[in-house]
């Protein structure tokens, strides 16, 4: 079985060199044998990869455990699914995985496009198979996943970590894999635009659809991850910027502008450099995710732990690639100039400018900041932090730029808006913007981020009503059809436009779950039983603390009734920590979640005394937060809705609601899974100090950060671990003994022999660099933008034909082509 | 993969009589026979793994067909014909109108919606219009290098004397070779 599927790997590889060296000979010699025989050993690439899952797969089914790999990731209880899903669960099969899915969406790609796109085809070919080469590669020559033992064999394997067999684990990783795939395609068409030198926007329209699906299953998957994140860690959030978090944020950033920017060169046939430089900083991007993830070179919750030899490998295919990709843009430049006329500065191009170069900062802030640590480490030995404190700083005023400039785009007319009509346009968008302020500021909302957040989704969802409304009134006046009609009209006739407004929907509500974290409570309770109190309008009344066992495992739960302000019960909730056999020293920490539209009560039960029957409760009240996943449901229909093809405008309104109902289906079955979710979470085995912690200890244990290994280095304030629990009795301790707060973050930083333990880099020495590069580049980049833009508004537009009085027969002809278009 | 897809490619290289099956056909034929022997063989095992087995049977059996794809177009007889990239100015032609249509469509659409006055209005899509106007002229005027060479070879055939191409007319209005005996169309010996 093992050599078998060694045989394969390597036959794979030689048929995917093949592939290379045959359509580029092909497309050279212009040869269609040798084309439609690359093409062919494009699809045998697609088909050896299948059997070579299929062998995998049923070595782990089977229980094949001479095979490392099977015996590392699983044993011969594990359930069949998780067998199968052990899989991607390693890094050699996750390795395998990519190149199969990478084959099999080639192949479709290669497939769809093979017709329109003749003279791309073998240079795409190439290029993909070039990446599967280098995957292959290194399978065969360093992560093989079919290496055996040498000499005895076990019996049995180690199981997969009990942390991963997770229904979230399970489909989190192939859909973040499926986005990263995916976004491989647009890469393939840049590049062998570049190489026909076909520069025109037909590549354009190949890959768009590619860009927006894998787009959105990296939305997805970075959806599953905060959702799974949030039920099983335990600590109250979904997002710590967790370094491979951020590497799957980063090519999302950059395919994102990509969405946006394809647009302005379809329009307007400008931005062609930056367009397949985009593709192809995109496609790095998720090599440099797959690199953080593998190399071991940041630390991370995610990471599959140190390994130098693979990193220098894939430092040199990144460098490699680099290099030969930019050189082709050099090399191609005389043809992508294009006309560059920006008519005005109030223009749907000028937003796009702007939102683009807010996205490219994004990510190059977002991965200067996960990289910082590694790159001030080998420059000064110096091991500094940069934890989601930093993050948050910057990237909240960011963000709410983006959903700023969401609501403006759509505002702002192609070419030029009047500013006269400016105000017409702004005018309710700006009122319900105001409304939503004033009512925050009468509530007496002092949280700036989430106030001005509310106003600015106020802006935006006026604007998108503002466009639908006024968009269907004007097709109504054209078609003469009642007001909905007009607008499903109107949807169904710009798929891409009125499909992008919903996705911005989906976007403003994810924004207004993230900014009820501004409101978000915690507080931590002990409790015995019959004791109760009171957090934020519920009140918690401890009935008793179980052990059960159900042979597999020993469990501690707390029965917690829930009341509310008028004293009436609403909920048993059952917090819980669960004692694996075999993992009796990491238990897992159960969250127990009451999940509504307005907020989330979300409690944990981190430590407990079985004799002294006390547990320590900590609650959560997470206003919002389900707006969220909602928010990401709307988002995948107005994705749906974009998708759908150009021609399908007759069956829209039919086709819909299955795209709807499919994408809305998931979200609800992963929203609905239980009213009271169960999720877990493996702690170090410390034993935890059941004690409270004063608040003011709270707020300076915000700054430091944990080194527990087990979350993504939150601060000690947040973290649920036992460690933290520690760390903050120490700090109370220390500030009763009388001490500042400088002087405890001193003792801090003393204690561990270097400023990592603080969770924000301190601004001096090389510290300072990580808080001047947003502000250099953010400043620089914007100068550079503003630069650009005004030297393309400067040119005298080039109309290109003469002047002169259209003659009425052209015009009659033109009008009648206009009419037809529709 | 859709597998119906698969068929419409195949005749490229296969005989131009309709063969008894279609080589997907074959080898999907084939790899099921190959997974009910496994299953035969397999029998005592879960019926997990018998059925992964026999799915990967049939994956090879697709493997098959892509060898075969893989060396059909090596050893057939047909000419290596090189795929010409003719009509790529039309193309491109035709997209920029369709690029500025469709630009003063959206124009109209955002003035209806009331994003510009009317003095912006009347500029830009005067401008628009111009150059619309400009490629349909392009377009109608042959803008595609084919219709041009070819003109230029009849012109300067019939400038030296020789007799020009497809002289040989038919009475079915097809122009043949000089040298033609028989119609190319309609078969009428000339």
């Amino acid at each position: 079985m093992a050599s078998l599927g060694e045989y394969l790997l390597l036959l794979t590889f030689v048929i995917a060199a093949y592939a290379v060296a045959a359509s580029v000979a092909g497309a050279r010699r212009r040869s269609t044998r040798l084309i439609e025989s690359g093409i062919g050993a494009f699809y045998t690439v697609a088909a050896l990869m299948t059997v070579a899952s299929g062998v995998i797969i049923y070595a782990f089914v089977a229980g094949d455990y001479s095979i490392r790999y099977v015996q590392r990731y699983s044993d011969s209880v594990q359930p069949l699914f998780y067998k199968i899903t052990s899989y991607w669960g390693g890094l050699d099969g996750s390795v395998m995985f990519w190149v199969f899915l990478l084959s099999i969406f080639g192949s479709v790609a290669v497939r769809v496009n093979r017709q329109r796109h003749r003279e791309l085809i073998p240079y795409v070919v190439a290029v993909i198979a070039t990446v599967e080469m280098f995957f292959l590669f290194l399978m065969i020559i360093h992560n093989n996943p079919f290496a055996t033992y040498l000499t005895e064999s076990p019996t049995d394997g180690r199981g997969l970590n009990p942390l991963l067999q997770n229904f979230y684990m399970a489909i989190h990783p192939p859909t973040m894999y499926l986005g990263f795939v995916g976004l491989t395609i647009p890469f393939a068409f840049g590049m062998a635009a570049l190489f026909t030198g076909y520069l025109d926007d037909s590549w354009l329209r190949a890959v768009r659809r590619w860009t927006m699906f894998s787009w959105f299953f990296l939305s997805l998957g970075l959806t599953l991850g905060m959702l799974w994140a949030y039920e099983e860690l335990g600590w109250g959030g979904y997002w710590g910027w967790d370094p491979v978090e951020n590497a799957g944020m980063l090519p999302w950033f950059t395919a994102t502008a990509f969405l946006h920017s394809v647009m302005v060169q379809e329009r307007r046939g400008m931005l062609r450099v930056w367009n397949v430089s985009l593709v192809i900083i995109t496609f790095l991007l998720t090599i440099v995710g797959t690199f953080l993830t593998r190399s071991g070179v940041v630390q991370s919750i995610h990471a599959f732990g140190e390994d130098p030899e693979l990193a220098r490998y894939f430092v040199a295919f990144m460098v490699s690639t680099t290099v030969f990709s930019f050189g082709w843009v050099i090399y191609r430049l005389p043809l992508l100039k294009a006309r560059h006329e920006l008519d005005s500065w109030a223009s749907k191009e000028a937003a796009f400018l702007a939102n683009n170069w807010v996205l490219l900062f994004s990510a190059l802030f977002v991965l200067f900041a996960t990289l910082f640590p590694t790159i001030t480490e080998a420059i000064n030995g110096e091991r500094l932090t940069v934890g989601p404190p930093f993050f948050n700083r910057w990237m909240v005023p960011i963000g709410l730029i983006l959903l700023l400039l969401t609501g403006v785009g759509p505002l702002l007319a192609w070419r030029k808006t009047t500013l006269t009509n400016l105000r017409d346009q702004f005018l309710w968008p700006v009122v319900s913007a105001l409304v939503v302020a004033g009512t925050m500021l009468a509530l007496g909302v002092r949280v700036w981020s989430s106030g001005l957040c509310f106003a600015l989704s106020a802006f935006v969802m006026g604007t998108i009503t503002q466009e639908m409304v006024r968009g269907a009134n004007v097709r109504r006046g054209m078609t003469g059809t009642d007001i909905l009609t007009a607008m499903i009209g109107l949807v169904g006739r710009n798929k891409r436009r009125y499909g992008g407004y919903i996705v911005h929907v989906g976007i403003v509500l994810m924004f207004l779950g993230f900014a009820g974290e501004g409101f978000s409570r915690d507080q931590q309770l002990l409790l015995k039983p019959g004791e109760e109190a009171t957090v934020g309008g519920y009140t918690l009344h401890l009935d008793a603390i179980r052990v059960t066992d159900d042979g597999q495992k020993q469990m501690v739960t707390g029965h917690v009734t829930v009341k509310d302000a008028s004293g009436a019960v609403i909920e048993q909730m059952r917090p819980a920590k669960w004692f694996f056999r075999k993992h009796e020293e990491e238990p897992t920490t159960e969250v127990a979640i009451r999940r509504s539209f307005a907020e989330d009560l979300y409690i944990v039960m981190p430590a407990f005394e079985i004799e002294e029957q006390t547990a320590s409760v900590e609650v959560h009240i997470n206003p919002l937060v389900n707006w969220v996943w909602f928010g990401f449901g709307i988002l995948a229909l107005g994705t749906g809705i974009a998708l759908l093809p150009e021609t399908a405008v007759t069956f829209a309104v039919a086709r819909l609601p299955a795209e709807a109902v499919t994408a809305s289906l998931l979200i609800l079955s992963l929203l609905l899974s239980g009213g009271v979710a169960r999720a877990q979470h493996v702690e170090t085995g410390q034993d935890p100090r059941l004690q409270l912690t004063s608040p003011e200890a709270r707020e300076i244990s915000q700054k430091l950060a944990c080194w527990c290994g087990g979350c993504s280095k939150l601060p000690v304030g947040q973290c649920s671990c036992g460690h933290c629990a520690i760390e903050r009795a120490k700090i109370d301790v220390m500030l009763k003994e009388g001490k500042t707060e400088q002087q405890i973050l001193d003792h801090y930083v003393t204690t561990y022999g270097g400023n990592q333990i603080l969770s924000e880099p301190p601004n001096s020495g090389s510290g300072r660099v990580a808080w001047l590069m947003p502000i250099v580049v953010g400043g620089g980049g914007f100068l550079m933008a503003a630069f650009l833009a005004l030297r393309w508004s400067r040119r005298p537009s080039l109309a290109g034909v003469p002047a002169g009085i259209e003659d009425p027969e052209m015009a009659a002809r033109l009008d009648e082509e206009l009419r037809n278009l529709d | 993969m859709s597998r119906t897809a698969a068929a419409d490619d195949e005749p490229k290289g296969s005989s131009p009589h309709e063969p008894l099956l279609q080589p997907w056909q074959f080898f999907l034929l084939a790899g099921m026979l190959a997974a009910t022997g496994t299953v035969i063989v397999a029998t005592g095992q879960a019926p997990a793994n018998i059925i992964i087995l026999s799915l990967t049977v049939v994956a090879v059996s697709f493997v098959g067909l892509g060898a075969y794809r893989l060396l059909l177009p090596l050893v057939s007889a047909e000419a290596d014909a090189p795929s010409l990239i003719g009509g790529r100015t039309r193309i491109a032609l035709e997209r920029e109108k369709a690029l500025v249509l469709r630009s003063l469509k959206e124009l109209e659409f955002d003035f209806a919606m009331g994003k510009m006055s009317q003095a912006d209005f009347d500029e830009m899509s005067g401008r628009l219009r111009r150059r619309a106007v400009g490629l349909i002229r392009q377009l109608d005027a042959g803008g595609g290098y084919r219709e041009a060479i070819e003109r230029e070879v009849e012109r300067r055939l019939s400038e030296s004397g020789d007799q020009p191409l497809g002289l040989s007319g038919c009475e079915c209005g097809t122009k043949n070779d000089p040298d033609a005996k028989f119609c190319k169309n309609c078969g009428a010996r000339l």
